[in-house]
């Protein structure tokens, strides 16, 4: 099970997001893309997962095209951003239960309730999401991203607003579900935590992939000199 | 089809719990159709024009203003948090999205235009509204295309960097044919007309309820899709 993006460009208008970028997601692995604000992280993300169209290039599944307009692909796929995509005046358990059934699942309100457990969530099903502190939200979305299971889960900067503890809970899930077979595409600018965390490390520089290698520590170094690598970005 | 219907209600009950816990926006549709009544009651000359001559007119002008202002709101409540791009990325169906957003905008609309019709006939000292039965069932489809119209445009504009301004530009003139059919059905049942001279009219309102919701249907992916 192989997520592929081949030769994917994108605009913006004038500007190029993304000039051509091969990458490829495995199930079970960890894939850390990492690179300065301005890089494409974001971009490259929303290609792989189908939420936007490439300019060029394909997305491919296995050596199959997919695309965001496929229902079947968005039933395999998890989400998890910066911003969490929970119903601020509904409870933690009635966003779950929302997205269960738009997923047709017919969760019970145990399972709901082992499922918010697992990411140390627990206790906060009745409550409202805007009586919720951003690490809270944060766990519920991850909650809401992995209620149906999904094949490959995409995480755009997850860690933003974690405080310690929140951001090694959300860590210990991530690994759980690669240890699963779930692919894990992670954009993160945290250079460090994605070396520590990813099995793979994308670096992205100005739209360019400029290395992608295993994340061990002895290429840490390498890697943080292609990211700081140059002028500074615009 | 019952997974699409089902997608719809799930959307719809959403939208409805959101709006009424939100309460001060409901609220503040509710004092703006009150207030607009109370407004025209000053307004108008009644020495000069008779309510009965223009309360079909201004009910429908008030429905048409505050259900535009509530198809807005109901994608603002997505956009809160980002979760409407979460909705997006679940299997659901893009038209079954639409038809849920115009289920809840329809049921709003509803609420404003019972409010409008209260408020009108009462500020307007209109005494003989002529059959309700007849009233229902101009504004039913009426204002089916209405809130079909206004959710399609609604997620239009949100997309746009004009947001709110550019629904009524976009909305109005398609809507234009609903009030003039609209209006001029409900002034017929307001005079009490018999039901032969106005049914032609409520033909042309079904048509436009159900050529607006085919065409929003068909459509909706365009904008909510990038």
């Amino acid at each position: 099970m192989t997520l592929e993006g081949r030769r994917i460009v994108c605009d913006y208008g004038p500007v190029r997001a993304l000039a051509g970028i091969d990458l490829h997601a495995a199930g079970g692995e960890i894939v850390a893309i990492v690179g300065p604000n301005g890089a494409g992280k974001t971009t490259l993300l929303r290609v792989l997962s189908g939420e936007r169209r490439p300019d060029r290039g394909e997305v491919t599944l296995n050596g199959s095209r997919v695309s965001g307009s496929d229902a079947a692909w968005r039933a395999r796929i998890g989400l998890v951003s910066h911003r969490t995509g929970l119903y601020e005046k509904l409870t933690a358990m009635e966003n779950l239960r929302f997205f269960a059934a738009l997923h047709g699942l017919a969760r019970s309100g145990r399972k709901l309730t082992a499922t918010l457990d697992a990411v140390g969530a627990r206790g906060l099903a009745g409550r409202r999401i805007e009586a919720l502190s951003r690490g809270q939200r944060q766990r519920v979305a991850l909650a809401r991203s992995l209620l149906h299971d999904p094949e490959f889960l995409f995480l755009d900067e997850p860690f933003s607003g974690l405080d310690p503890e929140g951001a090694a809970g959300l860590e210990r899930a991530l690994v759980a579900r690669r240890n699963d077979g779930v692919a894990v595409v992670l954009v993160t600018h945290d250079l460090r935590r994605g070396l520590r965390l990813a099995d793979r490390v994308v670096v992205l520089r100005r739209g360019r992939k400029v290395l992608d290698g295993e994340a061990a520590e002895d290429e840490a170094a390498e890697i943080l000199d292609h990211f700081t690598a140059g002028a500074p970005d615009p | 089809m019952m997974r699409e219907l089902r997608w719809s209600w799930l959307i719809a009950r959403k939208d409805l719990s959101l709006e009424f816990r939100a309460g001060g926006r409901l609220l503040s549709m509710i004092a703006f159709v009150v207030l607009a009544g109370f407004l025209f009651g000053f307004a108008l000359d009644k020495s000069q024009v008779p309510g009965r001559a223009v309360v079909a007119s201004l009910t429908w002008l008030t429905v048409l203003f505050a259900s535009t202002a509530g198809a807005g709101r109901i994608f603002d409540m997505e956009e809160e948090d980002g979760a409407f791009r979460h909705v997006l990325l679940t299997p659901v169906s893009r038209r079954a999205v639409f038809i849920g957003k115009t289920v809840a905008n329809l049921t709003l609309t509803w609420l404003i235009t019972a409010l409008s019709f209260v408020a009108l006939t009462s500020f307007l000292g209109v005494r003989t509204w002529g059959s309700l039965a007849a009233h229902a069932a101009i504004f039913l489809p009426g204002t089916i295309g209405l809130s079909a119209t206004a959710t399609f445009f609604g997620r239009m504009s949100r997309h746009s960097n004009l947001g709110d301004s550019l629904l009524p530009v976009l909305t109005f003139p398609l809507l234009a044919p609903v009030m003039f059919f609209g209006a001029t059905a409900s002034a017929r049942v307001f005079m009490a007309l018999p039901w032969d001279e106005i049914s032609g009219l409520a033909r042309l309102l079904w048509a436009f309820a159900i050529g607006s919701v085919a065409v929003g249907a068909v459509l909706f992916h365009h904008v909510t899709d990038e």
